[in-house]
């Protein structure tokens, strides 16, 4: 499809949501404990590396997405769960960093295991 | 094309982009034009003062806006590209919320426009996560021991904005005067907004 001016204005309001209209049970329940994947992929991924292998828990179950690593790659949108997971300043930073303070990121079915 | 160190530079890739997307017909150049203009010019950080504005006058809209950002802002007519799973953050006494994208530059379009330079720069992107009150420090903002300060990194598909707190001695003030208190920065939050005079 030819991007033309005529289409901008319509394409910036609409957007492109990554949302998938599937049907698919999520892995985790608000509240549940898990460990991050220990996965280094050479690929696309949006796994950041600095919560790999740390303990967090399930803040908000954000519905169904495309998997990035996979789409990303044209491999298909492999639909599954987003979620809002919290991790504590120091489960990622030590015992150094404020007690109080957390850290949440976005993070797929694919990259954690029940803790 | 340099492969390593030294990077071409970016206006020439740009240009040199244009021209292939050209050559394909996959773009009228004047497409760009308008998208380049519509960013520039009608989208920015004064949308997403007026969504603040609105929440701190309208309890019922504020309570929408916390509920379903996407929709709430979308009533106020910011909708779209970046914006399309929205989530709003409420800082208050307890809680402090800062937003990032280590990965990349994720931000929210509608409501704040274009992301500014230091959000995309790798100091702020990888120190934010490990250092947060080191941050706010250098944008001048302390945030008491007693307030959990919480970073969003913007790993996935949501986008945040964040609804500062409203500052003191604006009682008075209408939805209009509100907004034009609301810095961009208080809405990514690494600002926070001063007590009126």
């Amino acid at each position: 499809m030819l991007l033309t001016p005529e289409i901008v204005p319509g394409l910036v309001a609409a957007g492109a949501s990554a949302r998938v209209a599937a049907s698919v049970a999520p892995r985790f329940r608000v509240g549940d404990r898990v460990i991050v994947r220990n996965l280094n992929p050479t690929t696309h991924t949006r796994l950041p590396r600095y919560v790999r292998g740390r303990f967090g828990v399930i803040e908000k179950d954000y519905g169904v997405f495309a998997f990035p690593d996979t789409h990303a790659h044209g491999l298909g949108e492999k639909p599954q769960h987003c979620y809002s997971v919290r991790f504590t300043a120091r489960e990622l930073w030590g015992p150094a960093a404020p007690e109080r303070d957390t850290l949440l990121a976005d993070l797929f079915d694919d990259y954690m295991d029940p803790a | 094309m340099p492969t390593h160190a030294k990077e071409a530079d970016p206006a020439l890739r740009v240009k040199v982009l244009e021209s292939i997307l050209t050559e394909k017909g996959l773009i009228d150049p004047k497409a760009l034009d308008a998208l380049v203009d519509t960013f520039e010019h009608k989208i920015g950080p004064r949308n997403g003062a007026r969504v603040v504005a609105k929440a701190w006058v309208d309890p019922a809209y504020r309570q929408r806006l916390l509920t379903d950002g996407t929709a709430a802002i979308k009533e106020l007519g910011y909708s779209g590209l970046q914006g399309e799973d929205m989530v709003v953050l409420e800082n208050t006494d307890e809680v402090h919320n800062m937003v990032v994208c280590t990965l990349c530059s994720c931000y929210p379009w509608p409501t704040l426009g274009l992301p500014p330079v230091w959000y995309k720069s790798a100091p702020y992107r990888a120190r934010v996560v490990a250092d947060p009150r080191g941050v706010l420090a250098e944008f001048g903002v302390t945030i008491p021991e007693t307030t959990e300060v919480r970073v969003w990194d913007t790993t996935a598909e949501l986008r945040y904005l964040v609804l500062p707190k409203r500052p003191e001695g604006t009682d008075g003030l209408s939805e209009e005067q509100l907004a034009a208190l609301v810095t961009r920065d208080s809405m990514i939050g690494v600002g926070v907004l001063a007590a009126a005079a």
